[in-house]
This record gives C-alpha cells, sequence and structure tokens, in this order.
C-alpha cells in the first residue's frame, strides 16, 4: 500500500526525523483559521494528495504568500480532479529554505534479498534524470538485515558522495530513523526526495514516499486505517471485500479474464494480447472457488464498463468444478446484461460441471486455455460482425 | 533419482492439527510421502492420522530422526515456525502461505543461509518427486514419474504445463513451486546444478514471470554450466506495467530491467528453448525427447 505524501510525514515524524511544519486540510471552510492555528508561517506551500506522476508540474503544488492566496487555492485544488484522480485533501507546509537537496532512500532489494541504501547529494524532482545521466551520482549500499546499519554504512555514503564529513552525524541520525521505519513499519519502500539540508546543516525530510508491503498490514492497523483515505476504483475495494484482487488493466477492452492465480491472469492476457485483443480487467479469485464466491466474482467484473465478454481458466486439484459452474450460471441468471462467459476448468467433477455450462445460454466451455482464446476472438469478431450490418 | 525429496524423505509437517495441515497430511501419507511427525506447541504427545506429534521441532528432530519440513502455518505465523525449523538443523523445509510478510521471509532467507538449510517458498505448491514423494498441497494426481524438471514461480502455470505434459505422456522428475513472492528462499539458479546432476532429468523446465531478475541469473548459468536442455517461458508480457500482479513480485522496473523481453533475450542468448505459452512449453519438451531418443 502506497502513503500519500501527509501519511508519510506522519511516519517521519514518529521515528523522529525532522519535517516542514504543516496541517492536512479535508475541507474548504476554515483552511487560514487551520493554517493559522497550526503555527504555520507564509510563505506556504499548498500540496494535493494524490498519487501521481508529475504533480507539481500538473498544479498540484502551489505557493501562498498570504491567507488570502491559501484561501483562493484551496477553493481551487481541493475536490478538483488531477490527472483523473479527485483530490481529497491539502497538505500545506511552511516554504523550507534549502542550501541543498539530497536524495535518500531504503528499498528492498529483491535480488539481493536484503534492503538497499540508496543514496544522492543531487536530490529532487530531476533524480530519475540522474540516475540515467550521471550514475555515479548516485550510491547503492545493500544492508545486511541481521547487522542493520552501521557506522560503515553512513561512512561509505559520506565518502564516496563527498558532502563532507560535518555532514556525518546528521546524516547518520536522518538514515537510523529511516531505518527503523523502514524494518518496524514492514517497508517495501521509503524514500525521502528532497532531504532539505539547511544552511546550519541540519536536514529535513521535505517530501517522501513509502510503500508497506500489503501482506503485513494485518500487524499494523494504524497504517490499515490510512487506506480509508486512499481513492481507489470502486470495484477494486468490492473485490477485496470477497478477498478477491481486481486488477485495471486497460480501459480500451472488451474482455475480462479470471482464474485461481495471478500466473495464469498473467498468460490469459499474453494470449489474448497476441490475438490484439484488449483486457479490461483481471480478478484473481484466490483459493476456495465455491459457487458464491464465484457467482460475487462474475458479477463484479461484469460490472465492469465496457465488458461484456469474460473468460475463466481455473485450474487446481481440488477445485470442484460443478461449485465454479454453478456459480457462473446464478450469476448470469441474475442479469448480466447479454455477456458472454467462457470457461475453462480442471478439477474434481469436470463432466458436470461442462454439463451445467452447456445448459447455461451465455456459457460456453472451452476445453484448453488456447482454445479459450481462440473461442473468446471469434465471439468478439462475430458481434463485431452483427454491429457492422446494424 | 529425481531430486530435493524422494523416498529417503522424513517428513515433520509443522502445523498438522490444523484444518489445512490434517487434510493435507491426509494427501501428502496416502500419496506415499514418509511423513514421521507433526509439530502444534501444546499438542505433544497426541497423535494425528497415526502420526506422532511433538510440541516443538527440536523434539520432533530427536525422537524421529527428521530431515525435512513443511510449513501449514498461516502466514502471519510463518517466520516463527521457519526460525524453528532452521534453529532445529533441518535441512529442508518447505514454506507454502499466501500474503507472508515479505521482510519476514528476508530474515528466514538470510538466516537459513548462514546455516545451510535449503528455504523454499513462500506462496509456493511445495515440491513433489512423482511417484515417490510430495511436500506441500499441489494436486498431484496430474503429475506423473518422467523425465523432465521443473520449476516455476506460478503454480497454475505449473499445473496447466504438467497436465498437458503427463497427457501427452511426458512425466516428471521433480517439481518445484519456487513460490510467487518478491523474495523466494530459493530461485531458479540455486536447483540447475541439482537439475543439471541428475540422472532423471534430461530437459529442465523453467516457468518464470516478469519482475526481479531471477531468469536472469539463471541464464548466466546456464551458459557456463548447463548442457541438458532447457526451456523457459515467462508469464505477464502484457501485464499492466507497474503493477502487482498479485505475486507481489511481479512488478516491472521502470527501466526495463525485470521485464519480459529483457528475461527472454537473456535465457535466448544461454541457448534456452523461449516458449510462448503452456502449450507451446510442453510441444519443445515433446520434440526435445524425441530428438534425444533417436
Amino acid at each position: 500500500m502506497k502513503l500519500l505524501e501527509y501519511q508519510a510525514k506522519e511516519l517521519f515524524d514518529q521515528y523522529g526525523l525532522a519535517t516542514p511544519k504543516g496541517v492536512v486540510l479535508s475541507s474548504g471552510e476554515g483552511a487560514a483559521e487551520a493554517v493559522a492555528a497550526a503555527g504555520l508561517d507564509y510563505p506556504v506551500v499548498v500540496k494535493a494528495q494524490v498519487q501521481v506522476g508529475g504533480r507539481g508540474k500538473a498544479g498540484g503544488v502551489r505557493f501562498a504568500q498570504n491567507p488570502e492566496e491559501l484561501a483562493e487555492i484551496v477553493g481551487a485544488l481541493l475536490f478538483s480532479s488531477l490527472k483523473g484522480i479527485q483530490v481529497r485533501q491539502l497538505l500545506v507546509v511552511e516554504k523550507v529554505e534549502m542550501a541543498a537537496e539530497w536524495y535518500l532512500s531504503i528499498l528492498l532489494d529483491r535480488d539481493a534479498g536484503m534492503p538497499m541504501v540508496i543514496f544522492s547529494p543531487c536530490g529532487g524532482v530531476d533524480i530519475e534524470e540522474t540516475a540515467r545521466e550521471n550514475p555515479g551520482a548516485i550510491l547503492k549500499v545493500p544492508v545486511n538485515p541481521l547487522v542493520g546499519v552501521a557506522d560503515y554504512t553512513v561512512q561509505y555514503l559520506v565518502s564516496k558522495s563527498g558532502i563532507g564529513g560535518e555532514h556525518l552525524p546528521a546524516l547518520k541520525n536522518l538514515l537510523c530513523g529511516l531505518y527503523r521505519l523502514f524494518t518496524q513499519r514492514d517497508c517495501l519502500l521509503a524514500e525521502i526526495n528532497p532531504v532539505a539540508v539547511g544552511k546550519d546543516g541540519t536536514l529535513a525530510a521535505v517530501d517522501g514516499k513509502i510503500d508497506v508491503d500489503d501482506s503485513a498490514l494485518q500487524r499494523h492497523a494504524d497504517l490499515l486505517a490510512m487506506r480509508e483515505a486512499h481513492s481507489e476504483p470502486p470495484l477494486v475495494t468490492q473485490a477485496r471485500a470477497f478477498r478477491f484482487l481486481y486488477i485495471p488493466v486497460g480501459a480500451e477492452g472488451r474482455v475480462a479474464v479470471m482464474s485461481n492465480g495471478s500466473g495464469m491472469l498473467m498468460s490469459m492476457i499474453d494470449l489474448l494480447s497476441k490475438k490484439e485483443i484488449s483486457v479490461a480487467c483481471a480478478l484473481d479469485l484466490g483459493g476456495g472457488a465455491t459457487k458464491d464466491r464465484i457467482r460475487e466474482a462474475v458479477r463484479i467484473v461484469l460490472s465492469t464498463p465496457g465488458v461484456d465478454t469474460l473468460f475463466i481458466c481455473i485450474f487446481g486439484g481440488i477445485t470442484r468444478c460443478d461449485e465454479v459452474a454453478e456459480g457462473v450460471r446464478l450469476a448470469l441468471e441474475e442479469g448480466s446484461g447479454g455477456s458472454k462467459v467462457v470457461v475453462r476448468m480442471e478439477g474434481t467433477n469436470k463432466e458436470v460441471g461442462q454439463e451445467i455450462i452447456g445448459r447455461t445460454p451465455q456459457a460456453v466451455s472451452a476445453g484448453g486455455i488456447v482454445e479459450g482464446v481462440r473461442i473468446v476472438s471469434e465471439m468478439l469478431s462475430a458481434s463485431a460482425g452483427r454491429r457492422d450490418a446494424k | 533419482m529425481s531430486i530435493l525429496v524422494g523416498t529417503q524423505t522424513r517428513l515433520i509437517v509443522q502445523g498438522i492439527t490444523g484444518r489445512e495441515g490434517t487434510f493435507h497430511t491426509e494427501q501428502m501419507l496416502a500419496y506415499g510421502t514418509n511423513v514421521v511427525a507433526g509439530v502444534t506447541p501444546g499438542k505433544g504427545g497426541q497423535r494425528a492420522l497415526g502420526v506422532p506429534v511433538f510440541n516443538t521441532v527440536r523434539e520432533a528432530v530427536e525422537a524421529t530422526g527428521a530431515n525435512a519440513s513443511v510449513l501449514f502455518v498461516p502466514a502471519q505465523h510463518l517466520k516463527a515456525s521457519a526460525m524453528e525449523a532452521i534453529d532445529a538443523g533441518i535441512p529442508l523445509i518447505v514454506t507454502l502461505a499466501e500474503h507472508t510478510p515479505v521482510q519476514d521471509m528476508m530474515l528466514c532467507r538470510m538466516l537459513a543461509r548462514e546455516k545451510g538449510v535449503r528455504l523454499f517458498g513462500p506462496n509456493s505448491f511445495g515440491i513433489i518427486s512423482p511417484g515417490k514423494s510430495k511436500v506441500g498441497f499441489m494436486a498431484h494426481s496430474i503429475f506423473t514419474p518422467g523425465p523432465v524438471g521443473l520449476m516455476s514461480r506460478s503454480a497454475t502455470n505449473c499445473y496447466e504445463t504438467v497436465f498437458m505434459l503427463s497427457q501427452r505422456g511426458i512425466g516428471q522428475s521433480t517439481c518445484i513451486g519456487i513460490g510467487g513472492d518478491m523474495i523466494p528462499g530459493t530461485s531458479f539458479v540455486e536447483m540447475l546444478p541439482d537439475f543439471q546432476r541428475d540422472e532423471q532429468t534430461e530437459v529442465i523446465v523453467i516457468i518464470g514471470e516478469i519482475g526481479g531478475s531471477a531468469e536472469e541469473r539463471a541464464a548466466e548459468y546456464i551458459q557456463a554450466h548447463v548442457t541438458k536442455p532447457v526451456v523457459a517461458l515467462i508469464a505477464g508480457k502484457n501485464a499492466p506495467k507497474g503493477t502487482s500482479m498479485g505475486h507481489a513480485g511481479a512488478i516491472v522496473a521502470a527501466d526495463g530491467t525485470g521485464s519480459a523481453q529483457n528475461k527472454e533475450k537473456a535465457l535466448r542468448e544461454a541457448g534456452c528453448h523461449i516458449a510462448q505459452s503452456t502449450e507451446h512449453v510442453v510441444e519443445l519438451v515433446q520434440e526435445l525427447i524425441r530428438r534425444e531418443k533417436h
């Protein structure tokens, strides 16, 4: 789960990392009063809390010199849409004077199987460009999780980057705090960009990104509660209630795919794409393909705008095909606006399942994944043909 | 011979008295797996399905000389159980649970390496040497003994491939569920020496997917050390970029590393046969085995 900026700031504060003084606004009323109550001095920065790349360039970060400007900006920005996502909160912070901008992050490096510290004395909005054009300016150092961040880790960063030994104590403090946050809060990524370097050498986390491991959210009730503030497609939320994973794939497609494993979903999307068929969404059922769960899953994917064809591929040793088929039949019976479903399944009671599919008007059985893709392709061209005839 | 698990395996089931543990222990026993002990804290002294239950892994090892353990424990308890098995000196540990916190596995993997323990999973179906032993919850009826050594990050793509292989009369030496998580205990490259050495294995199949560089590292090793034919499939070419597909691992790096194209290129240059679908894997394997026979 990727946290919003103000949520990351809350965690930075918890772990003793200095951040600019700020306040979160989720209502346009009394913005200036809230900013005054939080003790902020003008000029302030108003930042839209949405997870989109190039937020600043899209107008999501603005400066206010006084309360009047603030009210105007808040009125324009709050509840507006930024790159298609509604702005539900604004973070207002004091503008920080920076002598330099650094970059510091800890990433879970999947190949090394351990955390990796990434540091650059050239931080800020162009860090990715720096990575491409001047990779030498970016330092990477792995951290053995059985040891943690050691003095030599910080020494290495200071020495190689040439920032000057006087920065060592402050950088060590910042990195140790960030590492504690990273490990104690089950992060996949904890990033500070930029690290504001003050004229007196103090370091502050001006903006941050934190990605928390979804599998660990259960043990962080406070982080789990942060999800409430996130904007996500309603079908994703609906699916999660049944422990399904709903993945929007493309805005164009008429086809949805469903399976009991993400590997199979990827294979289905690959094979359909090869036939130039766009997939709108994918749904991972996880385990336990009972008829009620299948019915809900079919209902959810078929309610995706523009989707009228569903391809289901289920392969599990103990999956009961009759349950799968019954779930499909029930969902179609309850109304699905003429959508078609292609079902490929292996497991126990396969014959019974196929018999149920056989007498369900809008459903077809497929013998294998490739045959299923062929049937979907034929269905799409047949319906396109009918449309042309009209 | 097959690798990792076989007639020599003396297995402990951690979490034997749980619902999943009981069901799958019964399945494993029926398949012929030598389950010598179960572990559930607080239930030591009981028997489950005729198997003695112990409070701790150490007691189970002392009493039975077990040399492998499989964990039917919830994801949130996986770390404690795996650490216990590592500390008790079990040389082969298979974890299965979905949604295991990645940093938990990271620590287990580090410790396992320190101790020379082979740790597999999580988010995996386990390991099976068809006809000899199964350790995990895979649908064993589709597996048949034979010459194909297979390892896969995805369970569903593995099942699909094995099902078609068996239908065409091509069996498997050992099938390994590497698991779909971001940091698996053991990756492809570490299993290649075993498959290369194994007399029963004639063709190696790797079913990978986007994200990470496990396939690229396997390609390097294959180039230098593997003489047996290798067939590889990379799933996720057309997966939405930057989106997790449920396997926490399947995240395509923005700069192209971890992409299907990168992986296929590396494997092709290492001399592997690249398949475009699970059905294509089976066709390529069939062709390679036919060629070997003549």
